[in-house]
């Protein structure tokens, strides 16, 4: 017994470790469990009060990982209305999968594990519709991210190491390890489509004052943690998007209610 | 402001009065000649135009219980708005503005559009609740359709006009007031606050693609 225990508790940490690092196929979906976080920005009811709001969160299932190219491509041969020469003008603008440049207009070999990038909010909510998902929340991708606050400095740390550097070439998803969820590349990969990236994030102050800038002035002083710049960062960068923008670093991952 | 907005009540009732009387008549005459407009057929996908709004297929639930698509307001303009009926302030005000709009244009030409409001609230605003606030605000005609439609369709529809919106935690909607104008081939041609009080610009996008 006592020779074999060390064993089995290796082979545990060895599985573990298996599990976290290997790839991870896009049908690949975790229950992300019920929980709450603070958003960014304060609700309308407490703007006032100086503690934040906890949103509660429902369980729901997240792709482990983004949408790959080979997926991606995997939807358009079977949704031709998808393709490149076809999608329709009104769901994107002219860099639609400006990445795929071979003359069928399909996604290079090399890239096929990489994230799908150069899609606009309609392509991507189509994916998720053809997969009998939806494209995850504001507040749940916002959620997973906080993975609990485990470790929040150093993963703040990390995305901001991110935000700095300069576009790189993209890597494989899943390369990295996985946040405590079970999720992968939140960070440090792409920036990603979420349903209601179109909602209202601006404190209510800024509204009534019918000020149209939305992050200038006392505006950001209604934030719920103002050294979150990351956060601060990513809700900018909602904000800006519309529903056809396509960006070289935007992709997204889908979702599933729990039920 | 507070004055303007007591002007604007003030309008809305007489507004509201006024509709029960003559224009009610004209509304009532309207609906006899144009009962079966509003069963068109889904247009073919490969004959809409690729710009657009009507590329969007979900299907709506109108106020009288029939679903339709988008593409079947094709063949004429559309005056289009983003609502719901729990709203107190901004909602009756876009409606309101959009029934100026109806008013300023030529009796011949108002019933060659489309009025469409389409609901935030895909809970609460059912076709009866919807049937109910197309009365309290005196709109018989058959030109207006009022559209319940899943949640996936109104954030499709939203993310097409450009519409921001949150549902909050009390159940209510913090979303832009846009009215936007489609041409007959559901291509959006023209858009305004719809809290502006002058509709003199709208009026004339409207009136120049009825040429």
């Amino acid at each position: 017994m006592k020779t074999r225990q060390p064993t089995f508790i290796s082979a545990l940490i060895l599985s573990t470790a298996l599990i976290s690092t290997a790839a991870v196929s896009a049908e690949d979906m975790v229950l992300v469990p019920e929980g709450s976080f603070t958003p960014f920005f304060l609700k309308k009811d407490n703007a006032n009060s100086s503690s934040a709001a906890a949103q509660a969160i429902n369980a729901f299932w997240l792709d482990a990982t983004p949408v790959t190219n080979r997926k991606f491509q995997a939807f358009v041969n079977k949704h031709p209305a998808w393709h490149k020469s076809n999608i329709r003008k009104i769901f994107t603008d002219s860099h639609y999968l400006a990445h795929w440049q071979n003359t069928q207009g399909s996604a290079d070999t090399a890239d096929l594990d990489k994230p799908v990038v150069n899609v606009s909010w309609f392509a991507a909510e189509a994916y998720c519709e053809a997969q009998d998902k939806r494209l995850p929340s504001t507040d749940e991708w916002e959620y997973a991210l906080t993975d609990n606050g485990r470790d929040q400095e150093n993963l703040q740390k990390q995305i901001i190491n991110w935000y700095s550097v300069p576009n790189q070439e993209l890597p494989a998803v899943g390369s990295k390890p996985a946040n405590g969820f079970g999720i992968f590349d939140l960070v440090g990969l792409i920036w990603e489509w979420t349903a209601d990236f179109n909602s209202y994030m601006a404190p209510p102050d800024s509204r009534n004052s019918g000020d149209k800038n939305l992050f200038c002035g006392s505006g950001s002083l209604n934030a719920s943690n103002l050294g979150d710049y990351a956060a601060f960062m990513r809700y900018s960068y909602r904000e800006s998007l519309k529903g056809n923008f396509t960006g070289r670093n935007l992709g997204f991952r889908c979702a599933k209610d729990a039920k | 402001m507070k004055t303007n907005l007591k002007h604007q009540l003030l309008l809305s009732l007489l507004f509201a009065c006024s509709a029960l009387s003559g224009r009610f008549q004209a509304f009532a005459e309207d609906h006899e000649h144009h009962h079966h407009e509003t069963s068109l057929a889904t247009p073919d996908p490969a004959t809409v135009s690729t710009d657009s709004v009507f590329n969007i297929t979900d299907s709506w639930t109108a106020a009288d219980g029939k679903t339709f698509q988008l593409g079947q307001l094709g063949g004429k303009p559309t005056v289009v708005a983003m609502v719901y009926t729990s709203c107190q302030y901004v909602c009756p005000l876009t409606v309101q503005n959009i029934k100026r709009i109806e008013r300023a244009l030529p009796a011949a030409q108002a019933g060659k559009v489309n009025f469409a409001l389409f609901s935030f609230d895909p809970q609460r605003d059912t076709p009866a609740k919807l049937a109910e606030f197309a009365k309290l605000h005196a709109i018989t005609s058959p030109s207006w359709v009022l559209a319940q439609g899943s949640e996936s369709a109104v954030r499709k529809l939203a993310v097409t006009l450009g519409i921001k919106y949150k549902k909050v935690q009390s159940g209510d909607y913090e979303h832009d007031a846009t009215i936007s104008i489609l041409d007959s081939k559901g291509v959006v041609r023209f858009q305004s606050n719809a809290m502006n009080k002058d509709i003199h610009d709208a009026t004339e996008a409207l009136k120049a693609l009825l040429h």
